[in-house]
């Protein structure tokens, strides 16, 4: 199915929004992942993908928020659609179906 | 507390530059939060740099501005400038006619004006050499005695030439006069002859078709011709090794054919003949100043150096000769406060910046050019006035335009870009319409000026170039007030139908009005002024009787036949009185000589005085009066040394019984050696310059000089006199040509150049007026439409029609009044200025300037109450009916 297919990153992403629920913006997201998977994440990967993912429909955003840090500025809050939760739904399950496919020999048999 | 760092300013910069609105915001956020936390943990310079690096990372597709919304094309709201532009016009014709029409004969004026102003300063720069040319001047003083001139001695040039590395080269030119050249049968009469020195054509520009420059005027009795002398006598121009038949007797080769003198050229001869023909062009003498010199100057040759070596030339070689002649030496003569001086004047400026004794030609008038220039800029600042009033007048018509506009997201600019575009076209349509025009009339007014320039410049690239950037100019100046103006309409209060064009917003509009009747005013009463300083020279009495007096040419060629003809012509029915004599009051044939009331003949008893030759029958024939004594009688034998002074030398020679006194001439300068002469008569003073020069010393002597007959003439049949003496002269002389002037005819030809400016001026202020009232009248047709309702209702209410009549005019009439008030001081500084010229004046008179701003108001209040009657005489009816 074009266009509902979510890379990893993106649904990372995705993800950490969910996790950062009211304060979901650039900054907060790259800590979140950084601290969540060890990985060194850069800023401009994840605006891309913020940018991306809202045009697919699965963010929307607002401005807002604005503290003495950061020199005055707004953020650019994110929060997921339904279409987002939906995706990332979706894309659970089929993990989870994809997993339990997957024979128990496969497991158990792996010391053998 | 410590301040917070922040990241580079340029990176910020750069960022928000190519970032894109959706996320410079948020994104630069968050960099600096991120920037902020680092600089706590790390070095400052680290922090910025690792900015720089997270700046540089955006650059991205996704993040990258997108291309604004600049690039519209903008030849679609040109297109629809000129649709509107278009539409304005039609929708209201009568505004568009007059703005366009005044427009169009203002900047016709100023064409012509300007063809004629740069034909007059353009004079000479044909030369290639033009810059480095001079004419010599001679300045000199002794006694009372003053002269200016613009020839020096025979010597000069070659001496300079000699002696003054400097100079280059130089030339001499001398008036030869008019010759007989005969064509088959018939002797045709010759002017504009002149004696040349074979350097000529070395210093001046004039191209030889035909001929050797170098040699053209080295042998006597050669000549050199122009192309059209030369067609006139064998129809072709290679006529080189011709000969001409001149005077009947000499022959001349032809040796040079040049290309005709351009019109702008201060010289305009046709003919130039070898000046070492003449004996006196060789004669070393530094007293006697006749020849016009030129001097050509080596390439970067500062003028400023060379006059005080000329100067030092003419002390050493006037110093020996001086002490021959006056016996004094040339320290002693200038101790006496006496000099000679000598001056260059650049041949540019010989024609408009020079109007010395000896000039070739009459000199130009450089005030009348101001003039002239000063009348076209008032008549195009008038009609620039008129259409900047009417486009501001009528702005209510276009404010909803500018509104809505305004509302659909028209910038101001745009706005100022569609109005100056719509008068920059209005422009452009009528300087098309004043091309047409000055086309059209351009041979009048050559008639009128007497200058022959060709319209046809008006189409050459350089000149079309520059009208097109007149028009740009023109277009600008008059469309930016009206389009600053509009363009800062609010748009909620146009709509809403608030607006309206009065009040303190048409006090702009007023000054203008005023300015433009200041100068109409102005230029009235300078009229009015011109032609009463030229009438006043036509009927003033000038001291003899310039009526029915006839002047006949070519006595010089009748040689022994003279006395005969003269006492032939004496028979004819009809003719009164003759005199021979080339010295009339209104030739330029002249010579100015010196007299000395003591025998000694010291420096401070001499008289400088034009010294004329006439016969027995002079002062009777020319109407002259005699105050004191006789004048010449051929029975007498001892009149020969007697002499007649005119009352000016009287009063110079200063003492009471002049009749009777001896007077001194030179003879000869070497030899010292004098005449005596007896005064015999002081006749009345008569003008026998322009009036713009007082009249000066003046000495009759008695003996022949055939440089014309005149002829005093009665009867109420002048023309079959005329006949009559013509027959007459047949039968006297049929080989000469029978040619004649009237006096009168040449005493108005002194004037020609003030009557032609009388007339230019008048015509141009007519056309001054002409245009502020063409505005003047859209103004008031304008105010009268937009108080129809008022008019209504006070109408209703039982207002006259007189008094609506009234009420409209008095707005203008009120304008009207302070422009007279400000005009009126300032012509009369400006006429006082000009007749200042004239030595014979009329007063200023307050009277004139009455007239004139009777009527300049008369005219105004005309053309504004024809608008207010029919706005007060339309039926109150019709315009309240609709709302």
């Amino acid at each position: 199915m074009k266009g509902t297919y979510l890379g990893e990153f993106e649904e990372l992403v995705l993800l950490s929004v969910g996790i950062l629920f009211d304060d979901a913006y650039g900054l907060a997201i790259v800590d979140e992942l950084e601290t969540q998977t060890g990985r060194n994440v850069m800023i401009s990967s994840v605006h891309k993908v913020l940018v991306r993912l809202e045009e697919k429909g699965y963010l929307k955003s607002r401005m807002g928020g604005s503290t003495t840090q950061r020199g005055g500025r707004d953020k650019r809050l994110y929060q997921l659609t339904q279409s987002g939760k939906k995706v990332l739904a979706a894309s659970r399950e089929l993990r989870n179906s994809l997993w339990k496919q997957v024979p128990k020999i496969v497991w158990e048999g792996s010391h053998s | 507390m410590k301040r917070k760092p922040n990241p580079p300013r340029w990176a910020l910069h750069f960022f928000k530059w190519f970032c894109n609105d959706h996320l410079t915001e948020a994104v630069l956020g968050d960099m600096i939060e991120l920037y902020e936390r680092r600089a706590k943990s790390m070095q400052r310079w680290k922090a910025d740099v690792l900015f720089v690096t997270n700046v540089i990372q955006f650059i991205q597709p996704f993040a990258i501005r997108e291309k604004t919304s600049t690039s519209i094309n903008p030849f679609g709201m040109y297109k629809n400038y000129f649709t509107i532009t278009w539409r304005t016009f039609l929708k209201s014709k009568g505004y568009s006619f007059i703005n366009i029409v005044g427009l169009a004969v203002g900047l016709s004026a100023c064409l012509l004006i300007g063809l004629y102003v740069g034909h007059e300063v353009t004079y000479d720069r044909f030369h290639e050499k033009a810059e480095r040319i001079y004419r010599v001047n001679m300045e000199l003083k002794f006694g009372d005695n003053h002269l200016d001139l613009a020839v020096a001695n025979p010597l000069f040039g070659e001496t300079a030439k000699a002696e003054i590395q400097e100079v280059e080269q130089t030339t001499r030119l001398r008036w030869y006069g008019s010759f007989l050249v005969k064509k088959g049968n018939e002797n045709i009469q010759e002017d504009n002859v002149a004696w040349a020195d074979s350097t000529l054509f070395d210093v001046f520009t004039l191209p030889m078709i035909f001929g050797n420059p170098k040699t053209a005027l080295t042998e006597p009795n050669t000549i050199v011709l122009t192309e059209s002398v030369a067609r006139k006598y064998f129809n072709r121009t290679d006529v080189v090794g011709e000969t001409l038949t001149i005077n009947n007797t000499e022959s001349r080769k032809i040796t040079g054919v040049i290309k005709d003198i351009p019109s702008n050229s201060h010289f305009r001869f046709t003919s130039f003949v070898p000046i070492i023909e003449r004996t006196d062009a060789l004669e070393d003498t530094w007293v006697s100043q006749n020849w016009n010199t030129y001097m050509l100057l080596k390439k970067g040759v500062k003028v400023d150096k060379v006059i005080p070596l000329l100067n030092t030339m003419t002390d050493r070689h006037l110093g020996p000769q001086l002490k021959a002649i006056v016996g004094k030496t040339l320290q002693e003569f200038k101790g006496e406060g006496n000099y000679f001086k000598v001056s260059l004047t650049p041949l540019a400026d010989v024609y408009l910046h020079s109007n010395k004794i000896g000039e070739l030609y009459g000199a130009g008038s450089i005030q009348n050019v101001y003039i002239f220039s000063a009348v076209a800029f008032c008549i195009l600042i008038i009609a620039i006035i008129n259409f900047m009033n009417l486009t501001t007048a009528r702005s209510a018509n276009r404010a909803r335009e500018v509104g809505v506009r305004k509302v659909m997201g028209s910038k101001k600019g745009a706005l100022v870009a569609q109005f100056i575009t719509e008068s920059i076209l209005t422009c452009g349509v009528a300087m098309v319409f004043a091309i047409a025009i000055t086309m059209v009339v351009f041979p009048f007014f050559n008639e009128l000026t007497g200058k022959p320039i060709d319209a046809s410049i008006l189409l050459t690239p350089r000149i079309s170039i520059g009208l097109l950037l007149v028009t740009l100019i023109v277009g600008v100046l008059s469309g930016s007030y009206p389009a600053f103006y509009l363009s800062a309409f609010q748009p909620i209060s146009v709509l809403k139908g608030r607006h309206r064009v009065r009040g303190h917003r048409s006090t702009f509009r007023n000054v203008l009005v005023v300015f433009q009747f200041a100068a109409s005013v102005l230029l009235i009463a300078g009229t009015l002024i011109v032609f009463r300083q030229l009438q006043y020279i036509q009927h003033k009495d000038i001291g003899y009787n310039r009526e029915q007096l006839l002047i006949l040419y070519n006595i010089d060629k009748l040689d022994q036949r003279t006395e005969a003809m003269k006492m032939s012509l004496l028979e004819v029915g009809g003719v009164e009185k003759a005199t021979v004599t080339g010295f009339l009051p209104v030739n330029y044939y002249r010579s100015n000589d010196s007299f000395f009331t003591s025998p000694a003949m010291e420096l401070k008893d001499a008289i400088s005085v034009q010294k004329w030759v006439v016969d027995e029958d002079y002062v009777e024939t020319m109407g002259m009066q005699m105050l004191e004594g006789r004048s010449f009688s051929k029975e007498i034998a001892a009149d020969t040394a007697s002499l007649i002074l005119n009352e000016s030398a009287a009063k110079f020679i200063g003492r009471n019984n002049v009749l009777e006194r001896r007077l001194y001439g030179i003879v000869d300068q070497k030899t010292k050696q004098r005449r005596e002469f007896r005064v015999i008569g002081i006749v009345k003073d008569f003008n026998f310059s322009t009036l713009r020069e007082p009249v000066k010393p003046l000495a009759f002597t008695f003996g022949s000089n055939d440089g014309g007959m005149t002829v005093r003439i009665q009867g109420k049949d002048i023309a079959q006199v005329v006949s009559d003496i013509e027959s007459k002269w047949k039968s006297v002389a049929p080989d000469l040509p029978f040619a004649y002037s009237f006096m009168d005819a040449d005493f108005d030809k002194l004037y020609k150049g003030e009557r032609q400016s009388g007339k230019l001026i008048t015509y141009f202020a007519s056309l001054s007026i002409l245009i502020s009232c063409l505005g003047l009248f859209g103004l008031a047709t304008f105010m009268a439409e937009q108080r129809t309702k008022e008019i209504g209702i006070r109408k209703v209410m039982g207002a006259s029609v007189t008094g609506i009549t009234a009420l409209l005019s008095n707005d203008f009439l009120k304008l009207v009044l302070i422009a007279v008030a400000i005009a009126i001081p300032a012509a009369w500084y400006f006429t006082d200025k000009w007749l200042q010229d004239f030595a014979y004046h009329i007063n200023v008179e307050w009277w004139i300037f009455a007239i004139a701003s009777i009527m300049a108001i008369f005219i105004a209040l005309l053309t504004v109450s024809v608008q207010a009657l029919k706005a007060a005489t339309q039926n109150p009816v019709d315009s309240l009916r609709s709302e």
